[in-house]
């Protein structure tokens, strides 16, 4: 056949994938390729020979995109260019491209209009850009999840999903930092060559170490490293996904401080048991002196023994309260009268004499809940009494009884106090601890353990300079 | 005399202070150390009371009472607890009849107190 392009070029334009038409300078249409056909649905012969406009737009409800193909059409014949022009026909998206066809005159006498049926591409766009902004969606829903890719030198190139929400790192603001950014190098001896290393050799890391937030917050994760690789396979960078594990270690410092507290209990007895012994020979010994007959300075040592043997008695005897395995009683008890019965014993406690106003909101439906009273009561007093001598100087101390749902009685002693500050607030439960300067500090670890030991929770929010708020919840039966 | 008392602890300077102190109420004193020393002693000798320790080697002060009981229906005996006294155990020598608890964590003169108002009872109740 050769390449005679008289041959050829009408075969090509016949077979086009495009439509294919040749105008006059009035518009009618010349000749049509096969194309048109099946777009516009009607035999070769139908096309021929009449207007573009009316072959088109055979529809009077298209006469607006009749008068804008007319209008790009005269601008093109006008301006001997050619123009481009999108619009639906037959449900089909056609992306029209006019070009008319100059004369050695440079006049137009002819125009070529192609017609493209970009119906599909415009719907894989579509789809897309929607999957896209699904993504975007679905992504900007999980914050706990950060997903940040490196170059091979280390410079983030993407940052994306839950990063900037984690980390607060704005996109622009990170975008080609070295990565280093995101730890604390100082403290942490992981090294991202040791990371990025096993990477390349296993294919993935993963681990649990902490992330730095642009406000130098530290993030306890579990980050796990992958390879990135190009188009080709090979590697051009590195994937960074980190999952933030701050709720799972507040789980599992909780779990352990209940264990720790567990354990004390447990040392406690035994060790209350042990020294029951030599404290009662002490004491039974020292009574017996002091009835001998010694010298004055020898009978107030003796006193002053006695007194100190007493102190270790109530010490010990403390870490028992403290350290009682045995499940309280259990009394169907009214939560309200027994606050109620609280209040009076705390004139008896020795505190500082101030203007301290009770005031209660005692709520009015309040179901049974099954407990030990005195226990109950002494969780009570030791918060109130503390409540008290955080305020030298008087103040309010509010208690507020209410039913949550049905499930729990929600007890609330709130105070005007000095407050805690918040160094110490995680650590105030725990034996031994103790921001006073008297006292053994078992007071509020032994709520917290009758509270535990009725299924209740007790929670201590507090600011310092402006009081403390106990929250304890009991459940009803 | 005031009472003859069997004292069974596994410590020697807490059966000493025992010892003295009863001597000064007038009471006569037998000491041991472990429960299988004091029922022999029981076969052999007549008491107003034993004092117990609830925590004893080998044979538990528990098992003691109730070995006790069996022969003795109406021997007073008092336990001694420690610190830290287990409510479960507590509960079963009242169900094995111990006529009183004094605890080595109480004052001592609350201890000679408590201790006889608990021989007293049992005697006059076993005289009912």
């Amino acid at each position: 056949m050769g390449t005679d392009i008289k041959k050829i070029l009408p075969k090509l334009i016949e077979n086009a994938a495009v439509m294919v038409f040749y105008l006059n300078h009035n518009g009618d249409i010349l000749l049509c390729n096969k194309k048109t056909e099946s777009v516009l649905g009607l035999k070769q012969a139908d096309i021929i020979g009449r207007n573009w406009l009316e072959v088109l737009f055979r529809d009077k409800k298209k006469s607006i995109k009749k008068n804008m193909f007319k209008a790009v059409m005269d601008d093109s014949t006008i301006y001997k260019r050619a123009k481009d022009f999108t619009c639906h026909i037959n449900q089909r998206l056609i992306s029209w491209s006019i070009n008319p066809v100059l004369d050695k005159d440079n006049q137009v006498e002819a125009i070529a209009l192609f017609g493209q049926d970009v119906t599909e591409i415009k719907e894989r766009e579509s789809s897309i850009k929607n999957i896209d902004d699904s993504l975007k969606n679905i992504f900007s829903g999980i914050k706990e999840y950060a997903l940040y890719v490196i170059n091979l030198d280390g410079n983030i190139t993407y940052f994306g999903m839950g990063s900037e929400t984690m980390l607060g790192w704005s996109k622009k603001d990170i975008i080609f930092k070295h990565v280093s950014i995101l730890r604390d190098i100082a403290t942490d001896s992981l090294s991202l060559e040791f990371i990025l290393e096993q990477v390349r050799s296993f294919g993935k890391y993963e681990t649990e170490t902490e992330l730095v937030t642009k406000n130098k917050e530290t993030i306890p994760v579990i980050l796990t490293v992958n390879q990135f690789l190009d188009a080709t396979g090979k590697l051009s960078g590195y994937v960074f996904i980190a999952k933030d594990i701050t709720e799972r270690r507040k789980l599992e410092y909780q779990i352990f401080q209940s264990e720790k507290i567990a354990v004390l209990g447990q040392l406690s007895a035994g060790m209350a048991h042990e020294i029951s012994n030599p404290l009662f020979v002490i004491s039974g010994r020292l009574e017996m002196l002091k009835q001998e007959d010694f010298s004055q300075k020898v009978k107030d040592d003796l006193v002053l023994i006695a007194d100190q043997t007493d102190r270790i008695r109530k010490l010990v005897n403390r870490i028992l309260k403290f350290s009682r395995k045995s499940t309280p009683l259990q009394e169907l008890i009214d939560i309200n009268e027994v606050i109620e019965g609280v209040l009076p014993l705390i004139r008896y406690n020795k505190l500082p004499s101030a203007k301290v106003e009770i005031e209660k909101y005692f709520g009015k439906n309040m179901p049974k809940i099954k407990a030990d009273p005195d226990q109950l009561q002494e969780v009570f007093l030791n918060i109130l009494t503390n409540a008290y001598q955080s305020m030298p100087g008087g103040g309010v101390i509010k208690i507020i009884t209410s039913n949550l749902q049905n499930l729990y009685a929600q007890i609330q002693i709130i105070d005007t106090g000095i407050g805690i500050p918040a160094q110490h607030l995680k650590n105030i439960f725990m034996p031994f601890f103790s921001t006073k300067n008297e006292g053994l500090g078992l007071g509020l670890s032994i709520c917290h353990n009758i509270i535990k030991n009725h299924n209740g929770e007790i929670e201590l929010t507090s600011q310092a300079n402006q009081g403390s708020t106990f929250t304890i919840k009991l459940p009803f039966t | 005399m005031l009472y003859k008392i069997l004292v069974v602890d596994d410590e020697a300077p807490v059966r000493d202070l025992f010892e003295e102190l009863f001597k000064k109420e007038d009471c006569q004193t037998v000491t041991c150390a472990t429960g299988e020393e004091a029922l022999n002693i029981l076969k052999n000798e007549t008491f107003d009371v034993v004092l117990l320790d609830i925590k004893l080697p080998g044979m538990s002060g528990l098992e003691v009472l109730k070995n006790i009981r069996e022969i003795h229906k109406n021997l007073p005996v008092v336990m001694i607890t420690g610190f830290g006294f287990d409510e479960d155990l507590i509960a079963k020598t009242k169900q094995f009849g111990c006529s009183g608890y004094i605890g080595k964590n109480m004052h001592v003169a609350q201890i000679i107190v408590t201790f006889k108002q608990f021989v007293k009872n049992a005697k006059e109740k076993a005289l009912l």
